[in-house]
């Protein structure tokens, strides 16, 4: 799910599983789509560090 | 206590006397569920199919699947089983790794997901489209379909097909052996019996081929080959594809049905998708959300207490995944279809360890299915909404879904 909020943001592994694409803070431009990935999560596994 | 007749009968108070098969519960089930949800008694108990708990809460759905080792998956139908259906030559075959418990589920689970990571299933998207174009060009001259026989049904079991590696022919037949397990099949134990032999028997004779042929890229041969990793057995993988085939084809029918039938009495939401192609991914969700056709089942462990219901080792638990995403507690106004709903952390998939394995490829046939649709067919609506008929129990959609255009 979250690779289809904010593509640019997560990736997934050879089994399907969220991978984080991004090492460190995030540009502005992309705060949006994180946040929508996360309020998306049906695992509630996303936490984004202010 | 698994016939309809058996456990008909008028229902008075759902909270202790629901009936998941009550025809008009399987005809519109969202109010009973709002009933129950916001009475004193959000987790419901019948004594109807054998009994079974019904939580309709979001939040007590999501802790149920959370708790696998108490909540367990060693029976995941709606209904008990019928004496028939434990023994015969198949009698150990199960659905793995959706019926699988730890420690086995772990890599059950892990010899089937590389096939349906996302970048995996997005081969199936051209695939997928010729299938829905195909489907309209037998009727799309006639200006009226059944969007659910003639449409709907017809796509997820030609892209389970074509994964499997098995003819696309006998797609009639396949539906016909999975609504026998699935949908006719759960108030008639002889019928789901039969089906699930046919469907065991057909697997059967593919096993046997691929071991003479075996082939290139495919996906039963490639599981019969995974002994060097894991402890795979025939039986395991019979299962694994009697699972792909009950599970791939019912549910995700349902959904491009449930979704259709919604669109179709919509034009305010044809129009919005129609103008605004970025708003797919959230009008999938959305639409996966308010029309969840899926209810599964856990059976309980051992003696517990949850929020203060005494449930006993054996105990049927159905996981109401469509009341959970119609809570309140959860979503704002949740019985209004909001195409681009921003908070949407549905549980239309399950949650936990036992989360759907294919729902990226649900999402997939569901995306493309509609985005066809609506390419060819912009305006549409109901012949009748009372001519509607509808499966529910352990799948929720429609069956006869008559449009014109």
């Amino acid at each position: 799910m979250c690779s289809i909020a904010a593509p640019e943001v997560f990736g997934s592994d050879e089994l399907g599983h969220a991978t984080v694409l991004i090492v460190g803070d995030l540009p502005a431009e992309l705060h949006a789509k994180a946040r929508r990935a996360q309020a998306n999560c049906p695992e509630d596994a996303i936490i984004i560090e202010e | 206590m698994t016939t309809l007749e058996e456990n008909s009968g008028p229902v008075n108070d759902p909270t202790t006397d629901y009936n998941i098969f009550d025809p008009e519960f399987v005809r519109d089930p969202y109010p009973t569920m709002s009933d129950i949800r916001e009475s004193a008694c959000p987790i419901a108990h019948s004594d109807r199919w054998g009994g079974s708990w019904f939580p309709t809460r979001y939040d007590d759905v999501v802790a149920i699947a959370q708790e696998y080792e108490i909540f367990t998956s060693r029976d995941i139908v709606v209904v008990p089983r019928s004496g028939l259906g434990v023994e015969g030559p198949y009698a150990g075959v199960a659905a793995p790794p959706i019926s699988s418990d730890p420690p086995d589920h772990h890599w059950h689970r892990r010899l089937i997901l590389p096939v349906f990571a996302p970048q995996a299933v997005a081969k199936y998207e051209q695939t997928t489209r010729d299938f829905c174009n195909q489907l309209i060009d037998k009727f799309i001259d006639s200006g009226e379909a059944d969007a659910g026989t003639d449409y709907a049904q017809q796509i997820p079991v030609r892209v389970i097909a074509t994964m499997l590696g098995v003819p696309l022919e006998m797609a009639d037949e396949f539906t016909s052996w999975v609504r026998g397990v699935l949908e006719v099949g759960l108030t008639d134990p002889k019928v789901r019996f039969e089906s699930r032999l046919k469907i065991l028997n057909f697997f059967q004779t593919q096993l046997e081929d691929r071991k003479k042929n075996p082939r290139e890229d495919d996906l039963i041969t490639d599981l019969l080959n995974s002994g060097d990793k894991y402890p795979v057995t025939d039986q395991y993988v019979l299962g694994v594809c009697n699972l792909m085939l009950v599970a791939g084809i019912d549910t995700t029918w349902s959904a491009i049905g449930s979704s259709l039938w919604h669109l179709a009495g919509h034009p305010e939401h044809r129009k919005q998708l129609r103008a605004n192609p970025d708003l797919w991914p959230t009008a999938v969700e959305e639409l996966l959300r308010a029309y969840s056709p899926v209810t599964m089942a856990r059976i309980v462990d051992r003696d517990t207490e949850f929020q203060g219901c005494p449930m006993k080792a054996g105990d049927r638990i159905l996981m109401a995944y469509p009341a959970a995403n119609r809570d309140p507690r959860q979503f704002e106004h949740p019985d209004e279809v909001i195409l681009d709903r921003e908070h949407n952390r549905h549980v239309a998939f399950g949650s936990g360890i036992h989360r759907c394995a294919g729902s990226n490829l649900a999402r997939l046939e569901l995306r493309v299915a509609l985005q066809v649709w609506l390419e060819r067919i912009p305006e549409f609506s109901l012949v009748d909404p009372a001519t509607v008929t509808w499966a529910g129990g352990q799948v929720h959609g429609p069956r006869v879904c008559r449009v014109h255009f």
